[in-house]
């Protein structure tokens, strides 16, 4: 290697520092500071916010709602994302590039707009409630936002772009040949599939669920608007105590908390992702 | 001629291009036929409509009298070992050479069994529990093999497959798969770009030129009795001299020469290189076919000498055994050979 190689990191390694790891440092000692009785900061090294958000059953509740929510909408991605990016990676079809396009541009788009654009399709008077009253098929209009079914449908949709990047990124070993190989020896297209395509796949699957999975625990927009105040998950809390409540020390334990579990998450999926290469 | 594995008429193109054109071939039961042709000129495209991986636009494939033109790649019972040997990465030498028999729902100790035979088979004992990229390239092939012959295949077909080895290996690989396949007896269509793959490993050699078989014989045949000049020219080595018509006689680089006149306006006359012999420039050759020339070069080519001679009309190469006196450079020499050597073919035959 050349000696030149610090040098060249010294610009992102500036940016990073400033901009991440100094703010985190600063979160990390509001969560040992005091609130005082009029709501202000009291700087202190105590444990007792700590004790105190753990020993909250509503801080249980947050994490097992943020994790179901991410979960299913993790899965809910990868059923979707798979074959979409299974197709790209393989077609050589002319619309292969208009169709990638097509594919992330939601991650062009800011959050809040995509989420307005929810309301007006999935709202008491969007278009699903309307087509499907117009036709008959419900009475009364389906409850598809402000709930946990908005919420996952809108975090799946945020995180499919990524996901699709991510599965691409990760069909390396995918090879044609290997699949007509399969054939040859007697294996039915679905049989190739199951026992060739799937398992040399599994490596990017466990990468584009780790990425799914932390970006749908992270989301903050998503679960606010389309949760509409009646869905809480660690993100939303955090905002709330910081804003709302302006209680920095529970905050700041909550955001550590989450950042924690998010980077054993990554690591997980990461060394789900090597084993499964080997 | 019927044959156990028949090609009638097979016909695909890709856009405007034609790759494979009319393509018609039988071979026997437990036959060895060399696909043998340039790159480019349909072999790989002929075998995946074999193995049911491309669709004919036309043209039907029997084996043993069915017709299996239609039906998909799963159900055709052929062994095919790909270029690339395309073994599974995932799973180990045993589950791979055992991936057919799974499929086909062998029962379990009987797979073990059949696929221990297999790698004994191919000289890989032991090996079972290796992945794929722990095996050297000449291993990897004999997995290759091993997985496409362990299902009892109607048809082998071979894909360029020793063309990723080095020398050595390719050779005692021939030797081995000519073996195996005699043993087994079992039908094998061969592809190869590569004469002496054709050559030693087959009982016939169907030449390809162009997406059209160009000729089919022994190797015999297309060596000594090519039907077409792009034949001569592909499989072995020749000499082409510009011939003309000069009264009622033929002459070549200016010589009257000894042979009957074909007939047309001008041609070419196509030699072996050690269908020809060098003698004193001065010295008769009575009824022998005979150019002039200089010798420009001689290059040892360890059990052979060629020396390239170069008179009024151009260039040619002699080839000789080596251990003989051989003409110094600059001397002018004559080149002599028996006209029933000579390979003519109608102009623009290619
Ligand atoms: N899938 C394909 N799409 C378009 N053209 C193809 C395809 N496969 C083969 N060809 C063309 O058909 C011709 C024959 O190819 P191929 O059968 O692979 O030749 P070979 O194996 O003799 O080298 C070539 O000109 C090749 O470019
Ligand atoms: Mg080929």
């Amino acid at each position: 290697m050349n000696t030149r190689l610090p040098l060249l990191l010294l610009p992102a390694a500036v940016f990073v520092l400033g901009i991440y790891a100094w703010p985190t440092l600063l979160l990390l000692r509001n969560a040992f500071n005091e609130v005082g009785p009029t709501g202000a900061m009291i700087p202190a090294w105590s444990l007792a916010t700590l004790r105190d958000v753990f020993a909250d059953g509503f801080t249980l509740e947050l994490t097992r709602n943020s994790l179901l929510l991410s979960a299913s909408a993790t899965a809910l991605a990868l059923l979707l994302a798979y074959p979409l990016s299974l197709f790209l990676f393989r077609t050589n079809s002319r619309w292969r590039g208009p169709l990638a396009v097509v594919a992330i541009l939601p991650m062009l788009v800011s959050g809040v707009v995509r989420v307005f654009g929810w309301l007006a399709i999935l709202g008491d008077r969007g278009l699903v409630n309307s087509v499907l009253q117009s036709v008959g098929l419900i009475s009364a209009p389906l409850k598809l936002v402000f709930n946990w079914t908005g919420v996952t449908i809108g975090l799946t949709e945020s995180i499919m772009p990524y996901m699709t990047l991510a599965l691409l990124a990760g069909f390396g070993r995918l090879d044609r040949t290997l699949e007509e190989a399969a054939r040859s020896l007697g294996a039915s297209p679905w049989r190739g599939f199951l026992r060739v395509t799937l398992p040399l796949s599994l490596p990017a699957i466990a990468l584009a669920g780790g990425l799914g999975f932390v970006l749908s625990m992270s989301a903050y927009i998503t679960p606010k608007l389309l949760g509409g105040g009646r869905v809480f998950v660690l993100a939303t809390e955090i905002f709330e105590q910081a804003t709302t409540n302006t209680n920095w020390p529970v905050s700041a334990v909550l955001a550590i908390y989450t950042l924690v579990l998010l980077l054993a998450l990554l690591a997980l999926a990461q060394l789900a992702s090597r084993a499964l290469a080997r | 001629m019927t044959g156990y594995l028949e090609l009638t008429g097979l016909h695909k193109r890709y856009g405007e291009s034609i790759a494979v054109h009319d393509v018609s071939l039988a071979i026997g039961k437990g036959e060895a036929v060399a696909l043998l042709g340039p790159s480019g000129c349909g072999k790989t495209t002929t075998l995946r409509m074999l193995a049911g991986l491309v669709d004919p636009d036309r043209g039907t494939i029997r084996v043993d009298g069915a017709d299996i033109t239609r039906l998909p790649a799963h159900r055709r019972n052929m062994g095919y070992v790909f270029q690339s040997y395309a073994l599974f990465p995932h799973l180990s030498v045993a589950r791979n050479i055992g991936f057919g028999l799974e499929e086909r729902g062998v029962a379990r100790g009987d797979i073990t069994r059949r696929v221990g035979d297999a790698l004994a088979l191919v000289h890989l004992a032991g090996l079972e529990r290796r992945r794929p990229r722990e095996l050297s390239g000449g291993q990897q092939q004999r997995v290759a093999l091993a997985r496409a012959l362990v299902v009892h295949p109607s048809v082998l077909l071979l894909d360029e497959s020793l063309s990723n080895l080095d020398a050595k290996l390719r050779d005692a690989m021939r030797h081995e798969i000519r073996s195996i396949q005699k043993s087994l007896d079992i039908t094998t269509l061969f592809v190869t770009h590569d004469q002496v793959e054709a050559l030693t490993m087959c009982d016939r050699i169907a030449v390809m030129h162009r997406g059209r078989i160009a000729q089919i014989g022994t190797p015999e045949d297309i060596y000594e009795r090519p039907a077409a000049r792009f034949v001569a020219e592909f499989v072995g080595r020749a000499n082409a001299l510009a011939a003309t018509r000069d009264g009622g006689g033929i002459r070549i680089w200016g010589a009257a020469q000894p042979m009957n006149d074909p007939g047309w306006p001008s041609f070419d006359i196509l030699i072996r290189p050690q269908r020809m012999r060098l003698l004193p420039s001065a010295e008769p050759t009575g009824d022998a076919m005979r150019v002039e020339g200089r010798v420009l070069r001689r290059a040892f080519v360890g059990d052979r000498v060629e020396v390239l001679v170069e008179g009024p009309g151009g260039q040619l190469t002699v080839e000789l055994p080596s251990g003989g006196t051989l003409p110094e450079e600059g001397t002018a020499i004559a080149v002599a050979w028996r006209p029933q050597d000579n390979l003519i073919f109608p102009p623009d035959a290619a």
